[in-house]
């Protein structure tokens, strides 16, 4: 079974006195360990898509299938906790809480919700998270001390804190240079092997996409191709 | 739990921001208890100095209606009182038999309305700790024809000491007498108050009273406590009853105890002494009006007060959101509840208002030790107000836990709205909101 499945999705934002269709009804199927680039340039639709996955979002039309549960139609607290237990986030400009040192953003989803691990437990599986991406040594920064990369990988380190079967990256390279680009790239395709995590990211540049496995291009709303690169 | 950790630091991101609200509730919390704990101190202090400057906490004087119709004070044999004082096993300090001239002072053409107290100053120790001399010394009152009189008697009649003055009065009947006295001190005034009476032995004011030396006018219990003089009333009541006639304390709808003697006194006829006791409660019950009236002021502008301090505090959570509008977002996307992010700006709010109300309580301490040390003296018109010429302050433990609990909920009734706000923003919104 398909981890996320999209059918006839279309979202569609008020703008003053007139629409803007954003995504004009997109269809497609994402399998479990997948390693998938949803590209195009800006405008295209990509963060909406992505929204809409993660459950930040609701359709105005279609459904969205998470592990074949459709997500529309939910409260707000089932919502919320199906995206704590279910998806990771990891955003463009890192997001990270400023006033929390890299192993409490890493730990910070952990302590949300019901059912909170117990101390050892969420002490364990942080430090192995942190050790993961490759930040040991700076556990106690806070992300204001820290370089772009570095703040990414914590972004990484966090989205996967509650084990989730699902990461979206929206465009988690934009504010990075190739170089670092491409491994922090590197970084979630690792995972992505080692723990079978599913990876959605979104990108616009080329050379990043052509690292993706799965790769849906849009155009104006609309998918304008989709194709699986051989391993 | 965790949220308290992050909406601790939340706070302190902003130090500048949270040390002026912080202060803002602080001061709030500092005007009112001054006032709650001048007020909480008001009615003591009044009540202190009242008993001190007519010698006790409970008085019983004797009434008699001459054949003319007049009322003649005088408490002929205080027998029958002495007893119920005992049997009714009351605890007090001490008690006092004093005698009083109403008169005029005479110096060298210059003429002073005068009240003069008469009492044993030998048993009245106390007396000698709260009248405080400019001139002359107590032991000057060894002499039977001694005086003690306020500067500002003394300047009006343009006394010295040992200067002899007459006064001229009416015996307890009611006859044109005269006596003269000698300036054996001079006393520092005590304010509006001090110039009440003037001093003298009682062997010679009932002399020229012509009563008997043994007799008084009025008879004072000085308790050990101001608060006892109610319950001390209470027990003393029956037993006076039992053995002397007494006029009721009885009032209809809460009156006043001593109206409503006065009342009985007019109206009725009997034979021989009755007597009268009155309390210095029915004194202050006139004073408790006035500390009614100063803690229902106080109440409203701390409520003024701090309705401006709410507003500054919603704009300030309101700024706030906005300003981590990205981050609440980022928060929700990663699983935090609606619950969760209105619990974190809450908590925010009440860390704000304990460490404002916490200051606030810790400036009133310095402020009232402070002020408690500054010396007003005993000349003042304030004196009255004073403990000694001290300001004092009391503050009921409950007082102070009830204006606790207001402000902190008043601080997070003005943090409600925007917290709510908070945590109702829809995350992909929130998440791409430009700042
Ligand atoms: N909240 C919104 N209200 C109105 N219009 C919106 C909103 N969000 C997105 N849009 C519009 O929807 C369209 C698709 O936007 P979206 O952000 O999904 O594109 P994108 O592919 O992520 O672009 P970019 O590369 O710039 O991030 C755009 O025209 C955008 O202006
Ligand atoms: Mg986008």
């Amino acid at each position: 079974m398909a981890i996320v499945s999209l059918k006839e999705v279309k979202k569609t934002y008020p703008l003053g006195k007139t629409e803007v269709h954003a995504v004009k009804g997109v269809s497609f199927e994402i399998a479990r360990g997948d390693f998938i680039s949803i590209a195009g340039p800006s405008g295209s639709g990509k963060s909406t898509i992505l929204n809409m996955i993660g459950c930040i979002d609701v359709p105005t039309a279609g459904t969205v299938e998470l592990n074949g549960q459709i997500t529309s139609g939910l409260t707000d607290r089932e919502i919320t906790e199906l995206r704590h237990k279910f998806v990771g986030f990891i955003f463009q400009s890192f997001n990270l809480i400023p006033v929390l040192n890299v192993y409490e953003n890493i730990e910070f989803p952990l302590l949300l919700g019901r059912n909170t691990p117990d101390q050892k437990q969420r002490k364990e599986w942080t430090e192995y998270l942190i050790e993961e991406v490759g930040l040991t040594d700076w556990a106690k920064h806070r992300p204001n001390e820290l370089s772009g990369g570095q703040r990414q990988r914590v972004a990484i380190a966090r989205s996967l804190a509650t084990k989730p079967e699902l990461v979206l990256a929206d465009e988690p390279t934009a504010n990075l240079d190739s170089e670092t680009s491409e491994a922090i790239i590197g970084l979630m395709k690792k995972i992505n092997i080692e723990m079978n995590t599913t990876f959605i990211f979104s990108t616009h540049d080329p050379t990043i996409v052509e690292l993706a496995e799965h790769i849906i291009k849009l155009k104006d709303g609309l998918i304008a191709s989709e194709y699986r690169r051989d391993k | 739990m965790k949220l308290i950790r992050l909406a601790l630091r939340n706070l302190l991101r902003q130090k500048r921001r949270s040390i002026l609200l912080g202060s803002a509730i602080a001061f709030g919390i500092l005007f009112i208890t001054l006032i709650n704990g001048f007020t909480g101190s008001f009615i003591e202090n009044v009540g202190e100095n009242f008993s001190n400057l007519m010698a006790g906490h409970i008085f019983i004087d004797g009434v008699e209606k001459s054949s003319s119709g007049k009322d003649l004070y005088l408490i002929d044999d205080d027998s029958r009182i002495m007893d119920a004082i005992e049997k009714s096993g009351i605890e007090y300090n001490f008690l006092t038999k004093r005698s009083e001239i109403r008169g005029t002072l005479l110096f060298e053409g210059n003429g002073i309305n005068q009240s003069i107290v008469g009492a044993d100053w030998e048993k009245e120790s106390y007396f000698k700790e709260r009248i405080i001399l400019k001139e002359g010394t107590f032991e000057n009152l060894s002499d039977p024809h001694g005086i003690i009189v306020s500067s500002k008697i003394a300047e009006r009649l343009n006394v010295q000491l040992g200067d002899h003055v007459i006064v001229k009065m009416q015996t307890y009947t009611g006859q044109q007498t005269a006596g003269d006295f000698t300036i054996a001190a001079i006393s520092i005034d005590t304010g509006l108050f001090g110039s009440i009476s003037c001093y003298a032995n009682i062997l010679y004011v009932n002399e020229l009273l012509n009563i008997g030396p043994d007799k008084y006018l009025t008879l004072g219990i000085y308790l050990n406590n101001l608060i006892d003089t109610d319950p001390v009333t209470a027990k003393l009541l029956p037993e006076l009853e039992k053995r002397i006639n007494l006029f009721s304390r009885e009032t209809t709808d809460d009156g006043n105890p001593f109206m409503a003697i006065l009342e009985q006194q007019e109206e009725e006829e009997w034979d021989g002494v009755k007597y009268r006791l009155t309390t210095i409660n029915d004194l202050l019950s006139e004073v408790e009006e006035i500390v009614r009236i100063l803690n229902i002021a106080g109440l409203i502008i701390m409520l003024v007060l701090f309705a401006i301090i709410m507003v500054g505090i919603t704009n300030t959570f309101r700024m706030v959101m906005f300003e981590r509008i990205q981050e609440i977002g980022t928060m929700r996307a990663v699983g935090m509840h609606r619950s969760e992010v209105r619990a974190l700006f809450l908590f925010e709010a009440f860390l704000l208002a304990i460490g404002g109300i916490i200051s606030g309580y810790i400036l009133s301490g310095i402020t009232m030790f402070i002020i408690s040390r500054v010396y007003w003296g005993v000349d003042t018109p304030l004196f009255m107000l004073l403990k000694n010429g001290y300001m004092t302050f009391r503050l009921a433990p409950l007082q102070i836990i009830l204006n606790f609990v207001i402000v902190t909920i008043l601080t997070l009734l003005a943090a409600f709205r925007p917290a709510d706000k908070a945590a109702k923003l829809e995350p992909a919104l929130a998440l791409s909101t430009e700042k």
